[in-house]
């Protein structure tokens, strides 16, 4: 959508509204601040419900309302307490969304500038009400059109192709070398994969504070129960080690695959390799495996990084334990000498699907 | 002790009447007599003696439901979550109701989910599976084009590592659906990985594979080259019918008897290489940290296991003493099961149960004690081996070999404490 669009949509969103602010809200303002919200929220053409419901035409909304998106027990409550989102409410959520609405499920821990809240009011006004709706559909049909003849290309198979001659029943076709370098982005301890290119701490820094602080915290110390990424280090035989990229993870070569592959979480591969590189960097000093501020990590240093634990890991060995010896037979009568005493009942009674959200960790799963 | 009838060997009927309203004051009777032992009818019932709507009334016709539903009344069978488990629902997990299922193969519907970027949505006409690396020649497939490879029909049981990794400190999780489910059986049809390797042509040095999802955590794990040879699959059917989209459709791996967070899926491309990978989840995840800060890496295989599914939490003994079954489940990711053993007093003394179905490698077993319940309170345990000899190990055996912090492979022998009431709850004895 071009940006005379968006104003477009928040001069009539303006209009709508009653007891707007006298001082003038900012659209491209709104956006940046958006970016924050980004990783759980879509808005725009095809926006797809992510961590959190898409916010196209939010404004009017019931709280909590979205079909197809699985909104917590209080913000489903609040939508049928007759909670609709207005430049108010919305305001007062996103100052304070726990306090707020009381058990909302949205781990942000709210925006703390009152700039900010109206201004990126203003940007998700461009998404909501007609006008965006009819801008969007020539955006939309412009998109298909890309779109389609990308799929079809080697699906259907030309009936008097030559008959490839590879293996033994002559399936499939040789991948193209743009084919392969698209798809095998994987990076190994030894450097294989890795693509050319550098980023420093502070660009990192940078990165980290706009794209992974809202989930993984400014320290890496992880929002709520979202992962934690540093510290932990001498934790590892405690009774609750913390596991981190500093405490646990053997290469450094698996911070840069799985960044590059997965993370933003909800906006996978969106970064460059100077950005994965310069992220990478910044996880090493907030681990304090670097301390320089302007240590930049690039292609040609990147094996050099050890990460301390990597001595630590050793090749499974369970069928060594003394339980797996061999020719072991179970006893099978008076295997006790005392009847059996409990001596630990279960912790969490009732799991029902709509338990207790806050039950307190029985510790990951994953 | 009443002498109130009951039906017992239809646990549904008693619900029935429970919900259908009129005939509940009759019902009601029997229910207030749940625990007690039954054997003569005081007054005629109802549901035999009055004409019922589903006597007389026609039902629905053909096609009601082109793909067929559940009963209304099997409403509560269900995957279940633990919210908060995960930060959020789409990289999270939940749990397949195996107290409610009955023999050895699990329905498609049911199996649980595990997902580290939600459910991709594939159309199959847009999928391609691509195999690059150390090989002769580097392919891209379309589904038409595997489909044209000879398949295989394989029935095999997935459970993710983590299964049982909340009970490693104790007992946690009331319910065997928590504590155990995740894990499902089904028939896999496939074409054996090997064929699509051998279509590519391997180079010498080749050991290794990383297999990659098309979601968008991007899913990789690295596969030893002997394991792809040996058993695995590149399964599209699931008990006959396209993979469901929460199991990787249009196509997933299956690594038969490994930790589930192999059997990648979505799966659109297969690295062929040298050397392990050590991507995230097999070194962040998917490692096994022992007492002395060491971890383990590359544990793979399943170790033998088996639960009682019922009894247990969420399937209490609600007909009172007498004649009645305890069934479960065992698994080993080494081959087939060759015994189980159940305890009614917490493993002091030990039978040998009924293994009953078909007995296939890397699949569910299914194993019965039919008993007659003297009312007493019982602390109920099973004990599989499998066909190599490995017996399941005690919890307590675990937690001295490897400490507490593990997470992972916890095959530990669970002990479900059955009360006088037939209450039964999660619990550890000594
Ligand atoms: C870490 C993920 C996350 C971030 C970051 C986040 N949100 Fe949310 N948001 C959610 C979730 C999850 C919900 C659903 C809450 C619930 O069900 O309780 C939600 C709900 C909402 C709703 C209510 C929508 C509805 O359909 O009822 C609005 C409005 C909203 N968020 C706006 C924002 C804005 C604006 C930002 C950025 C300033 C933001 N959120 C940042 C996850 C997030
Ligand atoms: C919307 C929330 C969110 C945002 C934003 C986010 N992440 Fe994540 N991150 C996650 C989740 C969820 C996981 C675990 C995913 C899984 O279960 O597979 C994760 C996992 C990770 C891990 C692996 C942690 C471990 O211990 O295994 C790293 C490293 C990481 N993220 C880095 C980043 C970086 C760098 C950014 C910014 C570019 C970022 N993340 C942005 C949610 C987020």
């Amino acid at each position: 959508m071009s940006k005379s669009l968006k104003l477009f949509g928040a001069v009539a969103g303006l209009l709508i509204v009653t007891g707007v602010p006298s001082f003038a809200q900012d659209v491209d303002a709104g956006k940046k601040v958006f970016r924050k919200c980004a990783s759980c929220h879509a808005v725009g053409d095809n926006a797809k419900n992510k961590v959190g419901p898409q916010l196209n035409d939010v404004f009017g909304r019931t709280a909590g309302s979205l079909d197809g998106f699985k909104y917590s027990k209080s913000m489903k409550a609040a939508g049928a307490d007759g909670l609709v989102w207005n430049d108010e409410t919305v305001g007062k959520y996103l100052e304070k969304p726990k306090a707020y609405i009381k058990g909302t499920k949205m781990s942000f821990a709210g925006l703390k500038k009152d700039k900010d809240v109206e201004n990126v009011i203003a940007y998700l006004k461009s998404f909501s009400g007609e006008a965006t709706e009819e801008a969007e559909k020539p955006d939309n049909a412009a998109a298909n059109e890309e779109k389609k003849p990308q799929t079809k290309v080697a699906a259907a198979p030309v009936a008097d192709a030559p008959m490839a001659d590879h293996g033994t029943y002559h399936l499939g076709r040789p991948a193209l070398p743009e084919e392969i370098a698209a798809w095998d982005i994987d990076i190994r301890p030894d450097g294989q994969g890795l693509p050319a290119g550098s980023g420093t701490v502070a660009r990192g820094g940078e990165l980290f504070d706009e794209q992974c602080a809202v989930c993984h915290g400014s320290f890496g110390e992880g929002e709520g129960r979202w992962p934690v990424l540093a510290g932990g280090q001498g934790t590892l035989t405690d009774d609750r080690p913390v596991k981190t990229i500093g405490s646990y993870w053997p290469y450094l070569s698996t911070v840069f695959d799985y960044v590059k592959r997965a993370m933003p979480f909800g906006n996978a591969q969106s970064l460059s390799d100077d950005d994965v590189y310069a992220l990478t960097a910044y996880l090493l000093y907030l681990n304090d495996i670097v301390t320089d501020e302007d240590f930049e990590l690039s292609s040609d240093n990147f094996t050099e990084v050890r990460l301390p634990n990597e001595a630590n890991f050793i090749d499974d060995n369970r069928q060594d334990e003394p339980q797996y010896a061999a020719g072991l037979e179970p006893c099978m009568s008076n295997c006790m000498p005392e009847p059996a005493k409990v001596t630990m009942h279960a912790r969490v009674l009732d799991v029902t699907p709509e338990g207790e959200e806050d039950e307190g960790g029985a510790g990951a799963i994953d | 002790m009443s002498d109130q009838s009951q039906d017992k060997t239809h646990p549904n009927k008693s619900r029935r009447s429970f919900l259908s309203g009129g005939v509940a004051v009759a019902g009601g009777v029997a229910a207030s007599a749940l625990g007690a032992r039954a054997a003569v009818a005081a007054t005629p019932d109802p549901l035999i003696t009055e004409i019922q709507e589903w006597n007389q009334v026609l039902g629905d016709g053909v096609d009601a439901a082109p793909y067929g539903v559940p009963s209304e009344f099997e409403a509560d069978v269900v995957r279940r979550d633990v919210p908060w488990l995960t930060a959020d629902p789409i990289s999270s997990i939940n749990f397949t109701p195996i107290h409610q299922l009955d023999g050895i193969i699990t329905p498609n519907g049911l199996c649980f989910e595990r997902h580290h970027g939600g459910v991709a949505q594939i159309d199959p006409a847009d999928h391609r599976l691509m195999i690059n690396g150390l090989v002769d020649n580097p392919l891209v497939f379309t589904m038409q084009d595997l489909m044209r490879f000879p398949r295989e029909n394989h029935v095999y049981f997935l459970e993710c590592a983590a299964n049982s990794g909340m009970e490693w400190r104790g007992s946690q999780l009331n319910g065997c659906q928590f504590t155990h489910g995740m894990v499902h059986n089904v028939m896999y049809t496939g074409i054996p990985l090997k064929l699509l390797l051998q279509e590519a042509g391997l180079k010498p040095n080749a050991a290794w594979l990383l297999p990659e999802g098309a979601d968008a955590s991007g899913m990789t794990r690295s596969v030893p080259l002997d394991k792809a040879l040996d058993d695995c699959l590149v399964a599209f059917k699931m008990n006959g019918e396209a993979l469901r989209p929460e199991q990787g459709y249009p196509i997933r791996l299956v690594v038969p008897g490994w930790e589930g967070n192999m059997w990648i899926k979505w799966l659109r491309r297969i690295e062929v290489g040298d050397q392990p990978w050590h991507h995230r989840e097999e070194t962040s995840k998917y490692t096994d940290l022992l007492a002395n800060g060491k971890a383990r890496r590359f544990t793979w295989a399943m170790d033998v296991k088996s639960v009682i599914t019922s009894p247990s939490p969420q399937m209490p003994i609600t007909h009172g003493r007498g004649h009645t079954v305890l069934t479960g489940l065992a698994w080993s990711g080494h081959g087939r099961i060759k015994r189980v053993d159940v305890s009614l007093d917490g493993g002091r003394n030990w039978q040998t149960a009924r293994l009953d179905g078909p007995s296939l490698s890397k699949s569910l077993h299914r194993f019965y004690h039919e008993f007659n319940w003297d009312g007493s309170e019982m602390y109920l345990q099973s004990r599989a081996i499998d066909e190599l000899g490995n017996v399941q190990p005690t919890k307590n055996e675990l937690r001295a070999a490897r400490g507490e912090n593990s997470i992972y492979h916890n095959n530990g022998i669970q002990t479900w404490q059955v009360r006088t009431d037939g209450e039964t709850e999660n619990v550890e004895i000594s």
